[in-house]
């Protein structure tokens, strides 16, 4: 126990409460507005990952797999949404059964990319860059490019929530469908921006979430989903904010407790913390337990 | 003891009547839905909540159903405070609440959605996994009859065997109501009961009603026909923006002029 | 003759094992409406338990696996503790995950805690020795019988469905009483069922607790059979594999579960374990999980009620007589409510 990798593993959380949130932040606007829980949002952040890694592959930099990865995300969640998502809801499949439709597409997802690419690790080609020293902590280019991209990530999506009126609509309809649409805020389009927004963020996330770990296979985000699930609850499920706080401590408390205890202890130290705020709060940290709406 | 009863079920104070909401106040992220509420339902009476949109009706309808909580205030219940209970210890007591929207059971048969409704089946105790439908089916044919009484006397009975998902918004309302008679209420709570449903049903769902009423059953009912409210009521409490603003028979409510600013204000 | 007998006996026994799991989670998920994709970790947890306690003590075969509780008891003592320890495992966990949480955040904590599950297990040599698992479980009863004879696999088969039968049993007394009734109604609506007076939480927890003592038997019957175990086998995707089952054969019928059971998990394996390795490594895995997944959306959208869809309760006529005094039929001037035989009897 020393004070000399404390400040190391604070740096290490940093980075992984960056990746953990331009996920989770993703994955609750769109479980927020749209009321689908999307176990297929792991998955579609490595589909992600491989199309920046073909960019990657053809000599593209790292901005433009970043930007192919963005790019492919948006669009195939807003595609996954109007292609299969709402005809099932059209068609009448319950909650219940929407759970395993995006679960069944995970998996459909998952094996594809695992037929067509093969059970390999895949590195992008790419240098993790100099460390630098900013206050005692330890970075490589790569894991400042990372927070700050994830930063600005955050920056963007408060300004957008809380600033236009697309994101005040985002924002009410996530709080209470029913009287959005009800007060004339148009729902369907405020669905589909949600899909696309979120799946930009899925697709940074898988494209930096594979720059961080250096290689990954066709499960590496479906592995990573459980711990994007535990960030999203921590901050109460919709939340975006939330979700930021619930990455933060999240990744914090990962890569410290990595330092201190045992890193193969890590996940199960982030998810006791959301076992004890389940606990504590069922509903997460930022909100209030509410089935009727006044009337 | 049930309802049926009489007028007047010794187990209720006198003073307070069946059902007494005081001081309620809920708020809804700063948005105080209710305001200060209080009201007092008398046993063997229809008492009508009424108010525009918005006044806050809903809530305390969740709030007495124990889905709401409430910021603060009481509700007191034959006698006692269950302020603090959960919707199915509420119901337990003879507290019965039905929804605005429809809420059947769909994909369960009509006389299953009544049979549901049974208070303290044996066959729903851990017991039947050890002795089996010995343990359960006297008690079961006994509700068996009950139900089908009940769909008899709502004529529904060749409704039946149906899914109760299928049946038409009126007739999904009927099931709730019967439903909520097998639970062996003491008070019936009723959100709305005539809402999408057509005027023939709605008038025949108000005669029986004030048919159940007469026989001893408490209903507390959320309506916004004020005829039909003048029909059925022999009580009426008026909310607005949250507050109780007149409590009354609809003929003096009719008189007084903030009632109707309440509803020209709508 | 020997090789087919024993690929023989040895589906069977799989066949067994899978229609008790489609049973159980068809409880949970087809009659209560409660999502448990932690399903899978009852069933290893099961398992576990059952491998330890039929090894014998840790240090025993040159002490090459670590694990805990180790023993030896006769059969079927280790198949009832698996049940059992399964069943408290699910109150622990059925106490965070379903308590007044919204049924999708449910889900969310299941996902959650088989991954906790799976973690804690691979990263723990002392448990369940770790990633690689348990092996050279000895087989029940294997000193009545001999375990490397065809006499024994049939003697297993016989021993499973005998299982199976008492699970059913049991499966059947809840799904066919006013108990499967309530559970039924939380399914459909929640709040509705609470309205008339039903514990939602307690009830949920029952179906929950109930399920998993199946799902902890079923997999006490599996390892005592193949004699192995591995933490790998039971990542949280296996429990969509039984969830399909029972879509495609009907969901909360438990016959229609029994056939999904033959031709998800069962027909799945077998059908593709004669195709000929072509493509890289993995591939002919990777097609069999994209069928899954399609089988499951196809189903879902074609015919989402299943092969045999759930079964209509009706109730024999009541005799002529039984009936109290009823008027005529119509609305508000029937059998007067102060009858008691209507609202029930007086407290």
């Amino acid at each position: 126990m020393t004070a000399s990798i404390f400040i190391p593993s604070v740096g290490f959380g940093l980075v992984t409460a960056s990746i953990l949130a331009l996920a989770a932040v993703g994955f609750t606007l769109q479980f927020g507005v749209t009321n689908i829980l999307n176990l297929a949002y792991g998955d579609l952040m490595t589909a992600a990952a491989y199309i920046g890694y073909v960019v990657n592959r053809h000599g593209g930099s790292i901005a433009l797999s970043l930007l192919a990865g963005a790019a492919f995300g948006a669009l195939s969640a807003f595609l996954l949404n109007r292609l299969v998502y709402t005809p099932f809801l059209r068609r009448g499949t319950k909650l219940f059964g929407m759970v395993i439709v995006t679960l069944s597409v995970g998996v459909i997802i998952q094996n594809t990319l695992l037929a067509i690419g093969g059970a390999t690790f895949f590195t992008y080609n790419f240098s993790v860059g100099s460390a630098v020293h900013p206050l005692g902590f330890v970075f490589n280019t790569s894991q400042l490019m990372i927070i700050g991209l994830a930063v600005a990530a955050m920056i963007v999506v408060q300004l957008l929530l809380t600033q236009t009126r697309l994101g005040k609509a985002m924002r009410a309809t996530a709080a209470n469908p029913g009287l959005a649409q009800a007060s004339g805020i148009a729902t369907d389009r405020v669905v589909d921006i949600a899909w696309l927004l979120s799946g930009l963020l899925c697709g940074l996330a898988g494209v930096v979430l594979v720059l961080n770990t250096t290689a990954f296979q066709s499960t590496t985000g479906s592995g990573f989903l459980v711990i994007i699930i535990a960030a999203a609850m921590l901050g109460g499920v919709g939340r975006a904010t939330g979700a930021m706080v619930g990455a933060l401590v999240l990744g914090l408390v990962t890569e410290i407790s990595a330092a201190y205890i045992s890193p193969s202890y890590k996940e199960i130290f982030a998810f006791g913390v959301l076992v004890i705020v389940l606990l504590v709060r069922p509903t997460g940290i930022f909100t209030g337990a509410q089935r009727e709406v006044a009337g | 003891m049930s309802a049926a009863a009489g007028a007047a079920p010794a187990s209720a104070p006198v003073a307070g009547g069946l059902l007494t909401v005081d001081e309620l106040r809920r708020d809804f992220g700063g948005v105080w839905a209710v305001d200060g509420a209080g009201f007092t339902v008398k046993a063997g009476s229809i008492t009508s909540l009424i108010g525009p949109n918005g006044a806050g009706k809903s809530t305390v309808v969740g709030i007495v159903g124990g889905a709401v909580k409430p910021t603060s205030g009481r509700v007191m219940f034959d006698g006692e405070d269950i302020t603090h209970l959960a919707p199915h210890d509420r119901a337990r007591r003879g507290l019965v609440r039905t929804y605005q929207l429809s809420s059947e059971f769909g994909k369960l048969t009509v006389l299953e959605n009544l049979l549901v409704a049974a208070p303290r089946q044996r066959g729903e105790s851990l017991l039947t996994l050890v002795v089996g439908k010995r343990y359960w089916r006297e008690e079961e044919e006994r509700h068996v009859v009950q139900a089908r009484t009940l769909l008899e006397r709502f004529g529904m009975s060749e409704k039946e065997d149906e899914y109760a998902g299928n049946l038409s918004g009126g007739q999904k309302r009927l099931v709730e109501i019967m439903r909520s008679l097998m639970a062996d209420p003491k008070l019936l709570l009723l959100d709305e009961p005539m809402a999408g449903v057509n005027p023939t049903l709605a008038r025949s769902i108000e005669n029986d009603l004030v048919m159940l009423a007469r026989e001893g059953l408490t209903l507390l009912i959320v309506e916004h026909e004020l005829d039909v409210v003048e029909r059925v009521s022999d009580s009426v409490v008026v909310m607005s923006l949250g507050k109780v603003i007149a409590t009354g028979t609809m003929a003096e409510l009719r008189a007084r002029r903030e009632v109707l600013d309440a509803y020209l204000g709508e | 003759m020997n090789a087919t007998a024993y690929y023989l006996t040895t589906l069977l026994v799989y066949l067994g094992v899978d229609i008790m799991a489609v049973w159980a989670l068809n409880l949970q998920y087809g009659i209560g409406g409660v999502y448990n994709f932690a399903f899978v970790l009852f069933q290893a947890f099961g398992a576990y338990i059952a491998a330890v306690l039929t090894l014998g003590s840790s240090s025993g075969n040159g002490g090459f696996q670590n694990y805990i509780l180790g023993a030896t008891l006769p059969f079927p003592l280790p198949i009832i503790a698996a049940g059992l320890a399964s069943g408290l495992l699910a109150v622990v966990v059925g106490l965070v995950a379903l308590r007044k949480l919204r049924t999708d955040y449910q889900a969310m904590v299941m996902l959650v805690i088989s991954v906790i599950a799976t973690l804690t297990v691979t990263n723990d040599t002392g448990l369940f020795n770790g990633p690689a698992g348990l092996s050279l479980i000895p087989q029940p009863l294997s000193n009545v019988v001999n375990p490397s004879s065809v006499g024994y696999q049939w003697f297993y088969v016989g021993i499973t469905f005998v299982i199976c039968a008492i699970v059913y049993v049991f499966v059947h007394r809840v799904t066919s009483s006013p108990l499967g009734r309530a559970l039924r109604a939380t399914r459909d609506n929640e709040a509705a069922a609470e309205a008339l007076g039903k514990d939602v939480v307690r009830l949920r927890l029952f179906v929950f607790v109930f399920g998993n003592v199946i799902a902890g038997i079923s997999g006490a019957v599996l390892v005592q059979f193949i004699g192995a175990w591995s933490p790998g086998s039971w990542m949280y995707v296996e429990t969509l594999v039984f969830l399909t089952a029972i879509i495609v054969g009907g969901t909360g019928n438990n016959l229609g579960v029994m056939l999904g059971a033959l031709l998800v998990p069962v027909g799945f394996n077998e059908a593709t374990r004669y195709l000929p390795q072509i493509g890289r490594p993995g591939l002919i895995d990777a097609l069999q999980w994209i069928v899954i997944g399609m089988l499951g959306l196809v189903f879902l959208w074609f015919w989402p009620q299943g092969i045999i869809p759930e079964r209509r309760r009706r109730f024999a006529p009541t005799p002529p007589g039984t009936a109290p005094v009823s008027g005529s039929a119509g609305s508000g001037s029937g059998a007067p409510l102060a009858d008691p035989t209507v609202l029930g009897e007086p407290r």
